[in-house]
Parts: C-alpha cells; structure tokens; sequence
C-alpha cells in the first residue's frame, strides 16, 4: 500500500533511520537548552525587537530577549512536558487496555469512559481537565495524559484480548497460574513493541496540544518560556511588523512533531504492515 | 430500502440517552476539583472595590460557597425544568450565552468544513491519480507538514503575510468595525471569514487527503480500473470519474466522523481572529471559573460531536450496504 | 450560507469603511462588560456609564460634582447622605427619573451580590419626589465615591433583560451590541447634560491588535496602545500619553517569622523585611526613573505612595530615592553588614535575603522584579525575582516581598491597604501591617464629616509628622512606578481635560466623552 518511494526500503530500517532523526532532533534540543547560559533569555532593554542579525541571529523580542535562545529553552520546556505527559498517556492506556480484559464487567466500563473521552471535541476536553487541575504545567500535564489514551487503549485492548484466548495463555491457567503472572509473562511482552509506538505516536500529539493551550493562556505558565505563550506574545508583535518572533518557536515546535510524526508512522508500518494512515 | 435507519437511530439514541446523564455527573466532577475560587476570579482586579462582605455576599447570590454535590443537585433541578443555570461571567442565562455565540462558531465550523472537503478530497485525488510521481509527492508532504504544525502558528503566519504583509485581508472580528450589522453586506462578512477560515479547514486536512489517495489506489488497483484502463482510461479521468464515487464516500464519512475535531480547532482559530463565537466562551469560561457555562458548553459540544459521527455512520452505510447489518 | 467566491473580490475593493457619516466616532479602547451594562452588577465604574447617570461625578481634577444630585449633605452623625435631584432628568424611554428610581437602584445593588460594593448601606429612602435618604450602618466617607459610580436604572422597567438592553438617563442610548465586537450608541435626546457632538459613538472590542490596524487605516479615532506602541503613531493621529495612578510596588511582609501561619497554611512573617531599616533601605535604593526606562519604556512615572497626585495623596511620606549610599548608610547603622564577603549583607548571622514575587503571566512586573533586584544587589540586599501564579503567590505573599498594582480612584483603598483588620484578607494587607495610631487615623478618615475634610485624614495617615505607612514612617511598601496609559488619538478630537487614570488601560478615558469635540471640519 505505501508508495512507490517508500517501498524501496525495508520498514525496519526505515523506522530506524527516522528514529534516528527525531531523537537526535531531541537530544539536540535539550543539550542546548541545558547548555544555554542563563543570561541568554533575560531582558535587555537595549536590544528590543531587534530583527535577525549577528549577535542575535533570530532577533530580538520587544522585551529584548534573544528569539534564538528563547526558541531552545522553549522547545525543551514543551518537549519535557510532552514526554512526562505521553508517558502517563501511555501508562494510562496500558492500565485501561489490560483492565479491559479482566472479565466483561471491566470491559464495559473501560468501553463507557473511552465513549466519554472521545464524545468531546479533544481541545475541549483538554480545556476542561487543565482547568480542573489548576491550571500551569501541571494542569497540561494532566489533561494530555487523560485525553490522549482512548486508541492506544483500544488498540491494546483488542491485542490482549487476542493473546488471552490464545492457547498457551489456556495451558498456563490450566497450570493454575494466576491472572497477574499471565499479564506479566504472557502479555506484556507481547504487547511492549505496541506500547513503544504508541507513545511514539502520542508524542508530537502531546506537545501540539501543549502549546495549544498554552496559547490560550490554560498551560503553561507564562514565564516559563514555551511555544504557546512565545506564539501567544508573537500574535501582539506582528501587528507592528515583527514578524521573525513568531516565525522561529512554530517552525522548531514544527519540526520536531514532524520528525515523531513520521517515527511513529515508520515504526507503525513495522508492526503492522498492510497498515492504512489514520 | 432505509430498514437500516431505523434501527441505527434507535440503538445511537439509546447510547446518547446513558452518555449524556454519564457525561454530565463527570464533567461536573471534574470541573468541580478546580482549585479556582470562583470569587475572586469573578472579582478580577476590581480587588479594590470589593470589600470582603461584598465577597461574601457575592458568593451567597450565585451559590458558590456551596458544597459541590449541592450545586449539582441544583444544577440539576433546573436542568429538568429546562434551565441550564445562569452564567456568572457574561451575567446571562447560559443557554442565552451559547444561543447568542453558536451561529458565528457554527458559520466558521461550517464553511471550514465544506472547505477542507473539497480541498482535501482534491488533492487526495490528484495524488492518488499520480501516484509516485511529483504532485503526488508534494501534495504528501504538504499534508504531513501541516499535521505536524500547530493550528494557531498557520493562522499567524496568514495574519502576518495576508494581513500585515500584503494588506489584502482583515485579520480581526467578523464584520468591519464602526458599522452597525445592518450596513454591512455580504462580501464583507465573507471578506472576514476568509483567514479564520482557511485556517481551521488547512488544519486538519491531512487525513482526509491521505485517506482519499488511499482508496482511489485501492480503486485504480482492482481488477474493473485495469479493465477501463486497458481500453485508454487515463489515471487522472479514472480518478475523476468512476473512482470519485468510490473514495469520496469513504472521505466523506472519515469527515463526518472528525468534525467535532474542528470546534476544537476554532477555540483556536477564534483566539487568534477575535471571532465572537463559542470558542472564545468557552475560554473565558474556563478563566471566570464559570460552572454552568462550563457544563453547557461541555454538553452542547457533546451533542455536536455525537451527531457528527451519527452523520457519519449514515454516510458509511449509505456508501457501503455490506455495513447496513451493523447497528 | 455559501455563497460564489467572486464576492470576494468585490470585498477586497470595499475593505475601506465610507466617511459618509462623518459625525461618527470610532473607539478602540477595550472595556467591554462581559456581564452587560448594568450598574447594579457592576457596570460603570470607571469611565463614562454611557446609559446611565449617577448621582455626583467626579471631574477632571477627580473632585465631587453634582450630576443627578443638585444638592447633597451628610448628617451630623455622618449615617445619613441627604441628596436633592434635578427635575429635568429623564430616562431614554421617555420617562421621568424620581427619587423612586434611586431608592430601588441602590436596594436593589445592595443585595445583588454583583461587582457593587454596597454593604455599608442601611437603606435608601425616598423622602419626596426629588429628594432621597442613603442612610448607612456606619460612618464610611468612601460611600461618596458610590455615589458617584453607581447609575440610576428605572424601577418600572429594570429586570433580567437590563444588562443587554439599557435604559438609562445617561447621555447616550444603545443602538446595537455584538458581544465580543462592537458596542454603537448615539446620543440620547433626553439627556440633560447639553449637545454631544458625534451622531454615533462605536466601541470596537475585538483584539488589542485590531484597533491598530484600524488605527493605520484611519477608521478608528482613538486607540489605547500598549507601551511598546506608545510612540508609533500612524499618520493623522498622534501620541497621547494619560497619567495615571496605576502603580507597581513591593509589599513586604511586616512581622517576623514565628511559625504562624493563615487558615490555608500559607506562612506569615519574614524576619528579614521585619526590620525597617531593610525596607527603607530598599525606597533609598531604588532607581525609579531607570525602573520607567527599563520596564515601561520611558512610559510612566516613579511612584512615591500609592496615590500620587491624587487628592488624598500625601508628597511628605516619601524619602528620596536612587540614593544606595544613604541605603547602605541606613543598613551599616542597623548592624546589617557583609561579613563573609559573599556581596550579600548579614545581621546575627541572617542573610539579607528574601524572594521577590510577581505574577508570571506580567513582563511588566516581570521586569520591574529583575530591575529592583539589580538594584537591590548593589546595596548588598538578596532579592530574587520569583515568578509563579496568582495561587503560588498566594502561598508566598504573606512571607515574601511581592510586587503587586493598584491605583483606584478611591481612597478606600488606602485603608484596604494600611488597615490592620485587613491583614492577610485576600490582596489587600498581605504584610500583616497594622499600626495603631495609622489605624486611627483612617478610621478618622472614614468617619470625617465631609469628603474635603476626609483628605488630611488619609494624608496623615500616610505620614502624620511623628508615624505613618509611608517611607519616612513605618515603610510598609516600596513603591515603584506609575505606568502611564498611552493613545493614539485622531488630530482632530478634543478631549478636554483628563483625570489621572486609575488602575486599568483603554475606557476610564471616557469619564467625560459626552464633551468631546471635532476640531477639524
């Protein structure tokens, strides 16, 4: 089904080869954020709104902080939300997915809150979870984590109950092996290569969605710098021609979505070839 | 011929009729574990002339310094009495609050939403006609591109190119300023709805081109294209010709199915334009700690999703009759 | 709905607004009522009321005049305003206000648990026709500025549908509102106040952003514009900066630590600020003209109290600043000293040092803590700039140095401020400050028997020649700056005379639109 371009080489070194891209892009990002000098974001009264020139190679905001500094520690503060929120995402999924095989009572109820979480409009969900958390990092953290589970836990509900009425798992309960000691040896391990791209998948959901709220002032707190709030003050700056302040947290945040877009898409193809797109 | 209808509406009525009293108690819920006091984020920076008694006073009126399983309750006895309660922050009964704000957010949702169909289905065709070669390519990595940007940053890259840079289009509100609603004409309006709109309906077109390249492909694999394209069929007029009928159907139900996914992209789409629509309630909801408005929002949205993917089951099995078995 | 896309092109040919209506005026200065115009849940508190007219008004000078009031009084025992109406006063829809209509609005709001403070009134009661009664449960001299910020509603008419349908006897009427764009109004031909000189006012809501941009294009007449913008007006319009008394400064924490704590937990006391000699150490340190360069970009105004050049201010609290030899002169005398060379001073073997907080979502602040905290370096004082949100100040404020902002046109912020019954009651007295002799002064202030003889009261309060809240007494605060609230403004719009503006940007410029002129034809 994939393209002619595509098919040429294996899934698996495909998935490597954008693996490889995306998380250099990562650990680019947070190198540099750690390895940025402090007085990099401060501000500086004499050098507002600066456009890109040497020194200040991506500009200047009108407060006089360095885009390009501020750019990196942002990118890095939505990039460590994103991965702490995907990983509860995950976790959730894994938690709900397993559960949904603990009989049917478990599964309809796993069935009911997948119904609830996806019969609002994500962003929407997403408003009300950051609200009810308070707000800031925190609130991103927690709305991510319980919006962005439903098809991962789907996907691994189906899985396990797949691996559940499989034979071997009939001969180790008929080998009296309790329920946890099937889901240890029998159904993680199975399930680990799923559980990896999920959240590989989830990833650059989490950080868009980060930096959307953030945006609308529900995230990330504003002095912190990160994408949605650079973008969020971008939006005041443009009117008055200071276009390259909004230009560079986008096209960064961008970038790294796109490269775990295309991770989580390469390594989907390895697990699941004949794989369509959504 | 519509034996099939019947019995889907039935069985989506009964999952709305357990969905909605579910939805309601958790929202409610939620929302009530905000560690917001609602007071003070009504109050504001009004700080100054608002005593503590008026504070008081303030909370006693609106109910706010009652427990939350009693708000609830209360919340609910109007709800029955066909009230959703009154919102603190627009000083307005709630359903007065949407009423006033749905037609702008429905205006944009749906304009955005026959637009990214026909653009989306478009270029989903076009690529799939020339598979492999450079539009096909481009056409894909546009779409992945665009997955992959956050909706708000292409909206301010419009404002700034087709706004402040070129000068062509408005970049704020619905109508022109300093004119009553009544001078305004039709051109005008839609003059403004030209960024939000071309906003919310790039966003999420990815899936839906990538989805039509895919069943056109699927089409121009089988056994009856290879039979029109052995008798001189070219590719393109395939694809808009008998293969339009087959991937569209398909399109249009993975639409249907994502449409409550644009109101979620004009909360933002509305944030940057200054669109008067529901999106910017629902933040200013959020931010006035507005209970009510909050849970009638929650709820509407609901209703909308819900029924955009009801939409879509209809699309599918009228596309697909091997589907119309399933409830 | 869906129209054909040549309408577009046709837009793009009628993007300019026709002049045709030249009497039209053209604001974008935000101050959009969520809640509706109604002034029982809050609406007109600053700025013109539009729909409505209040009992006295304040004028450019921010001193008392009549306006529905012809005459007014304050009983002996100060429980009683006694206030004659004008008879000409008519509502827009053609009927006559009386003292019926004030009555029901002030027991109306009194109970309405809106956003008008109007607890300490007793009842208000008609007397005749045109004269009616406010009679308060205790001296309170601040009840005047009630009086000038509450308009009137009619008693017949008033009910759910007020907020978005006005009826008022104020100088204009509404012709049409689209929340979250527009509000147009035109004059009302009842009003008593004279001629107004614009067919048809509109407020352009929308974004700060679109204002300019209509700015640029000559189709709004006056913009307020944030400081970066301040000196960029487009062609045909010009800069205009307000002074106001929307103020920053640093509230510090009065007692020392002892372990208490506030119902919610949060800390109180710091045994750092505890001591005078740090916090005057801190107003003779402090470089304000350099706090205005860096923070507000020029655009505002060192503050000395939390008044400045209000009526109740008092210039003689203040000390001078921009001083750091006098500050380190005044901590050297103290005993606070650098003993292990480190650049921060010591005291008993206790730093300096204390956090500096301020609201994250502010640059403004945001950048006036980073500055005060270089200052504050230099003198050997350890103040780090903290940023976090209202709910994490809230925990730390009792604690810690905080900058907050205030500026009413109302004194009794002073004594929300200054108060000690106010210690620790929401933002007011975060510092725990309470000061005998202080308290006795605005409780004097409060129980004057006039508002002109109110003044002293609070000025003394502030320093009295012996004590006071100000620099040269106890010091409870650092003021900073005042910002100053920037226009553009159309060449051809008189404005009159202006008020100090009060805490908030955009709408207290129209306390007094209905006198606005034309100047050019």
């Amino acid at each position: 089904m994939n393209g002619v371009a595509a098919s040429r080489r294996s899934p698996r070194r495909r998935a490597a080869l954008q693996g490889g891209v995306a998380l250099v892009l990562l650990g680019a990002v947070l190198a540099g954020s750690a390895l940025l000098p402090e007085s990099a974001q401060t501000v500086d009264a004499v050098a507002r709104a600066l456009p890109p020139q040497p020194g200040h190679i991506l500009g200047t905001d009108l407060l006089g902080r360095d885009i390009a500094a501020r750019t990196l520690a942002a990118l890095a503060q939505s990039l460590q939300v994103g991965l702490l929120a995907a990983g509860c995402s995950t976790m959730v999924a894994v938690l709900l997915g397993l559960a949904a095989t603990f009989g049917r009572a478990a599964d309809h109820v796993v069935g009911a809150l997948t119904e609830l979480a996806l019969g609002l409009p994500h962003f929407v969900l997403l408003i009300m979870i950051a609200f009810a958390a308070g707000g800031g990092t925190t609130g991103v953290i927690v709305a991510v984590a319980l919006t962005h589970w439903p098809r991962l836990a789907r996907v691994l509900r189906h899985e396990a109950q797949g691996i559940a009425a499989s034979d071997y798992v009939a001969i180790s309960r008929a080998l009296g092996r309790s329920r946890g000691w099937i889901a240890r040896h029998h159904l993680v391990p199975h399930l680990v290569p799923q559980i990896v791209a999920g959240f590989i998948v989830i990833f650059p959901h989490a950080i868009l969605h980060e930096a959307g709220l953030s945006f609308i002032g529900l995230g990330i707190e504003p002095h912190l710098p990160s994408v949605g709030v650079m973008l969020a003050d971008s939006l005041r700056e443009i009117m008055a021609g200071n276009w390259w302040v909004g230009a560079a947290p986008g096209l960064g945040l961008m970038l790294v979505a796109l490269a775990f877009e295309r991770f989580g898409e390469a390594l989907r193809r390895t697990t699941s070839p004949a794989g369509g797109v959504a | 011929m519509t034996g099939w209808l019947v019995p889907l509406l039935a069985g989506r009525l009964v999952r709305l009729a357990w969905l909605l009293p579910v939805a309601a108690v958790g929202l409610f819920a939620l929302i009530s574990l905000a560690p917001i006091d609602p007071v003070q984020a009504y109050v504001g920076g009004r700080t100054s002339q608002i005593g503590p008694e008026q504070r008081a006073a303030i909370a006693a009126v609106w109910g706010l310094d009652l427990p939350a399983p009693e708000r609830f309750a209360s919340w609910l006895g109007q709800l029955l009495r066909g009230d959703l309660g009154q919102s603190i922050s627009y000083n307005a009964p709630v359903a007065q609050v949407i009423a006033a704000r749905l037609p702008a957010s429905l205006a944009l949702i749906g304009t955005a939403f026959v637009a990214s169909f026909v653009l989306g289905a478009l270029l989903g065709l076009v690529a799939g006609a020339t598979r492999g070669q450079w539009p096909d390519r481009l056409i894909r990595t546009v779409a992945v591109v665009l997955a992959a940007s956050p909706g708000f940053w292409v909206a301010i890259l419009l404002v700034s190119v087709f706004a402040v840079g070129l000068g062509w289009l408005p970049s704020c509100c619905a109508m022109p300023p300093g004119r009553l609603a009544s001078e305004v004409t039709l051109a005008e309006r839609w003059h403004h709805m030209v960024l939000p709109v071309v906003t919310l309906s790039v966003v999420g077109i990815a899936p839906l081109v990538l989805h039509t390249r895919q069943s056109l492909i699927a089409f121009l694999d089988s056994p009856a294209a290879g039979h029109l394209a052995a008798h001189g069929a070219s590719p393109l007029r395939l694809a808009f010709g008998p293969g339009l009928r087959h991937a569209v159907g398909v399109a249009l139900t993975l639409h249907l199915a994502g449409a409550g996914e644009l109101f979620g992209g004009s909360v933002l789409a509305e944030a940057v334009f200054a669109w008067p629509g529901l999106g910017q309630a629902t933040v200013r909801a959020a931010t006035g700690a507005d209970e009510p408005l909050l849970m009638g929002i929650g709820l509407a949205t609901l209703i909308f999703v819900f029924a955009g993917n009801l939409l879509a089951d209809i699309a599918a099995r009228l596309a697909d009759p091997r589907l119309r078995g399933q409830a | 709905m869906i129209r054909s896309l040549p309408a577009l092109a046709l837009a793009l040919s009628l993007a300019v607004p026709s002049q045709a209506d030249a009497r039209a005026l053209v604001l974008a200065i935000g101050g959009e009522p969520d809640g509706g115009f109604d002034p029982i849940m809050g609406w007109g508190h600053y700025g013109s009321p539009l729909f409505q007219s209040t009992l006295l008004r304040y004028d450019a000078k921010l001193e008392l005049i009549g306006d529905l009031a012809t005459n007014w009084e304050l009983s002996e025992d100060r429980l009683v305003w006694r206030l004659s109406l004008r008879d000409d006063a008519v509502f827009s829809d053609g009927r006559p206000l009386t003292a019926e209509d004030v009555v029901f609005t002030y027991n109306t709001a009194r109970t309405a648990g809106g956003l008008a403070d109007l607890r300490v009134l007793r009842e208000a009661r008609a007397i005749d026709a045109t004269t009616v009664e406010l009679a308060l449960t205790e001296p309170r001299i601040t009840f005047a500025a009630r009086l000038a910020t509450l308009g009137i509603v009619p008693a017949g008419s008033y009910g759910a549908e007020y907020a978005r349908h006005p009826v008022g006897s104020g100088p204009f009427r509404m012709v049409e509102w689209r929340e979250g764009e527009q509000l147009v109004v035109e004059p009302n031909p009842h009003w008593h106040g004279g001629e107004i000189a614009f067919e048809r006012v509109s407020f352009v809501f929308g974004s700060e952003e679109a204002g300019q941009a209509l700015a640029r294009t000559g189709a709004a007449d006056l913009v307020a514009v944030p400081p970066s913008m301040a000196d960029r007006a487009p062609p045909g319009m010009e800069d205009l900066h307000v002074d106001s008394v929307d103020n920053r400064g640093l509230a510090f924490p009065m007692l020392p630590s002892t372990g208490r704590t506030t119902d919610a937990g949060a800390a109180i006391g710091n045994d750092v600020t505890a001591d005078r000699a740090i916090r005057v150490a801190v107003n003779q340190a402090l470089d304000r003209d350099a706090l205005v360069a860096l923070a507000l970009d020029g655009h505002g105004r060192p503050a000395m109290g939390p008044a400045d050049g209000l009526p109740w201010d008092n210039p003689e609290a203040a000390i001078p600043g921009n001083d750091p030899a006098a500050a380190m002169d005044t901590l050297d005398a103290a005993g606070w000293t650098d003993e292990d060379g480190d650049g921060i001073r010591e005291k008993d073997g206790l730093r300096a040092a204390f956090q500096l907080l301020y609201p994250a979502s502010d640059s403004t602040r945001q950048a006036l803590a980073l500055g005060a905290s270089e200052q504050l370096r230099g003198i050997g004082i350890d103040a780090r700039p903290t940023g976090g949100s209202w709910d994490e100040i809230g925990a730390l404020m009792h604690s810690q140095v905080v900058v907050l902002g205030w500026g009413a046109h109302d004194p009794s912020e002073i004594y929300f401020l200054h108060h000690g019954n106010y210690s620790g009651v929401d933002y007011y007295n975060t510092g725990h400050y309470a000061n005998p002799a202080v308290d006795a002064h605005l409780e004097a202030a409060e129980a004057a028997s006039g508002v002109d003889a109110s003044l002293a009261r609070w000025k003394a309060a502030a320093w009295d020649g012996e004590t006071g809240f100000g620099p040269r007494g106890d010091a409870a605060w650092a003021w900073m700056v005042n910002l100053e609230h920037s226009y553009w403004v159309s060449e051809c719009l008189d404005l009159g005379a202006l008020q100090v503006h009060p805490h908030g940007h955009g709408f207290p410029i129209t306390h007094d639109l209905a006198s606005w002129r034309w100047t050019c034809e």
